[in-house]
């Protein structure tokens, strides 16, 4: 290993000799349990890099998804059981949750609360005190599921305020966060044509297109956002178009400039109106697609024929 | 005979009737991956499972290894250190480079560096030696182990940096990895060809087999590098 050390190093720069020359170290052995000091000093603070911001963000998406699905089955499985007690309760998901949590028992429901006349009327059997202390425990952690959900949304917006502030602005950051998560990072995001943007989500509806026996989809997950998912449907694809390349330059702003632009968001804003009051009313021949003489209605027709 | 060695620092054990591979424990007491620890008239050895080690597969086709007490080697991919950890054991009074380019992977591998002061971990692409260069010196012997299509390039430019002027190249090539339909005799001849003349310095291929039943469709390589005397 000594010999190893005489070997000329192809580098410019021999660092065990310029550590030995400038007396930084005196031994051979010296320099040899510093490198690797260093060495697994650098690795472990570039795989500490590694774990980026959009990363944690990532995470924290998949984590709401996780909850989602547990809490949902969770809800389903105390609306069935507390059903049984209570039948008349009129309430789900959280709100279900909350009830059962707080009061437990249908006979606990005091006189001032709303609910008191059904509770006191209710069909349903009694409670055992056993029972009772099961459905509350069972409630209460599924309230607890609720609030981190809550904790999480505002752990995600925070967390985009800082690493895309103007993707936050153009989609939110909860739908900013979805696209970076499923893009797979920030870079990947800023990097897909806006076409591409248009339709993250839209998988199924994007292969069953490619087969060859839809049209294109024309949103994937950024329909969820409300300038979509509210305006009337001849609005929609052209409003999902510009839409989705705010988004994308607002990406790309954010991955290399870091910094907010205000003037993506008043663009934006300006061509959505300019959209709406372009097309204030459906178009009157389009409304059937089948009776138009186009060539795209005709070739879609050709393939249904085949197929 | 219950112990002997095969090579330096590779044991042959014999426990309980049954044959295993081992290398001396260098962290005594410490088990890396959930292998047997041995204890054999005072000396800890460690049981190194041929079936997850393409090095320890080549122990047991008898390839010669041309690992010592002293050498200083080269590892490219080197993944969490199943098979670095055994070469940690084998050299006592040299050190190993360990190359590998995933920081996932990298996270288990510092923690066996963190016990071994003979690893040498380092993040990086193993077809960038020039990112390493400055931190790699002459090496006696590279192992590569990296599943990838070009491997045969990738050895050939570490080789070029970093090996001794008679060192040994220990390769590992998976057939696979290069092509997923072809057959893999005809890979390993043309991945063997490609070192022997394909790059700008040459190989003497001292020996290579199959490294089946361990590692189906993967051929061991051990392999000198030759140097123009004229240089
Ligand atoms: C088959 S595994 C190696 C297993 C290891 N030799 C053992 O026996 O414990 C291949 C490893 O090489 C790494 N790798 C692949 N390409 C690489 C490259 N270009 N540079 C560095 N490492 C690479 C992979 O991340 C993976 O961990």
């Amino acid at each position: 290993m000594q010999e190893s050390g005489q070997g000329a190093a192809l580098q410019d720069l021999d660092l065990r000799q310029a550590a030995i020359d400038s007396c930084f170290v005196e031994l051979d052995e010296e320099y040899d349990i510093l490198l690797r000091e260093v060495c697994i000093r650098a690795a472990k603070s570039r795989i500490s890099s590694n774990d980026t911001d959009d990363r944690r963000i990532i995470q924290a998406v998949q984590a709401l998804d996780d909850i989602d699905r547990n809490s949902n089955e969770l809800s389903e499985r105390l609306l069935e059981w507390y059903g049984a007690y209570f039948p008349e309760l009129e309430l789900t998901g959280e709100p279900l949750a909350r009830f059962v949590s707080t009061f437990g028992s249908r006979a606990n429901v005091p006189e001032s609360h709303p609910i008191f006349v059904k509770a006191s009327m209710s069909m349903g059997s009694e409670l055992s005190f056993a029972d009772e202390e099961l459905l509350r425990t069972f409630a209460l952690n599924l309230c607890s599921l609720y609030d981190t959900r809550r904790h999480i949304e505002s752990y995600i917006v925070k967390a985009m305020g800082s690493l895309a502030p103007n993707l936050s602005d153009i989609a939110g950051a909860l739908l900013g966060a979805r696209l970076i998560s499923m893009a797979g990072s920030l870079q990947k995001l800023a990097s897909f044509p806006s076409s591409t943007v248009q339709v993250i989500g839209a998988h199924r509806a994007l292969f069953k297109h490619l087969r060859g026996n839809t049209p294109p989809p024309k949103h994937g997950i950024i329909f969820n956002n409300v300038v979509i998912k509210n305006a009337p449907w001849w609005q929609r694809g052209k409003l999902a178009r510009s839409f989705a390349s705010k988004i994308s330059l607002a990406a790309r702003t954010d991955f290399y400039t870091g910094k907010r632009d205000p003037s993506i968001r008043e663009n934006m804003d300006k061509k959505l109106n300019a959209i709406r009051t372009a097309n204030p009313s459906p178009p009157k021949r389009e409304s059937k697609p089948t009776g138009k003489p186009g060539s795209r209605g005709k070739s879609r027709n050709k393939k249904g024929g085949r197929r | 005979m219950p112990v002997e060695e095969l090579s330096d620092g590779i044991f042959r054990i014999n426990v309980d009737d049954r044959e295993m591979l081992a290398t001396k424990n260098l962290m005594s007491g410490i088990s890396v991956y959930g292998e047997r620890l041995i204890v054999e008239e005072d000396v800890e050895y460690r049981q190194w499972d041929p079936n997850r080690s393409k090095l320890g597969a080549m122990v047991l086709k008898n390839f010669e290894i041309p690992l010592h007490y002293d050498s200083a080697v080269l590892y490219l991919g080197a993944a969490s250190g199943t098979t670095v950890s055994h070469v940690s054991d084998i050299l006592r009074d040299g050190l190993v480079y360990a190359v590998e380019f995933s920081p996932r992977t990298m996270r288990d591998l510092l923690q066996l560096c963190d016990q071994r002061p003979n690893i040498i971990p380092i993040l990086a692409d193993a077809n960038k030696p020039q990112s390493y260069a400055h931190i790699v010196e002459k090496v006696d012997v590279i192992f590569q182990d990296v599943a990838q299509p070009n491997q045969a390039e990738i050895a050939a430019i570490n080789s070029k940096y970093f090996l001794e002027q008679h060192g040994h190249l220990m390769l590992s090539i998976k057939s696979r990895s290069i092509d997923t339909v072809a057959s893999p005799k005809r890979i390993f001849k043309e991945e063997v060809q490609k070192l022997e003349t394909g790059f700008d310095v040459e190989f003497e291929v001292l020996q290579r087999k199959e490294l089946d039943p361990f590692h189906e469709d993967h051929l061991g390589l051990v392999a000198r590098m030759f140097v123009d005397d004229e240089e």
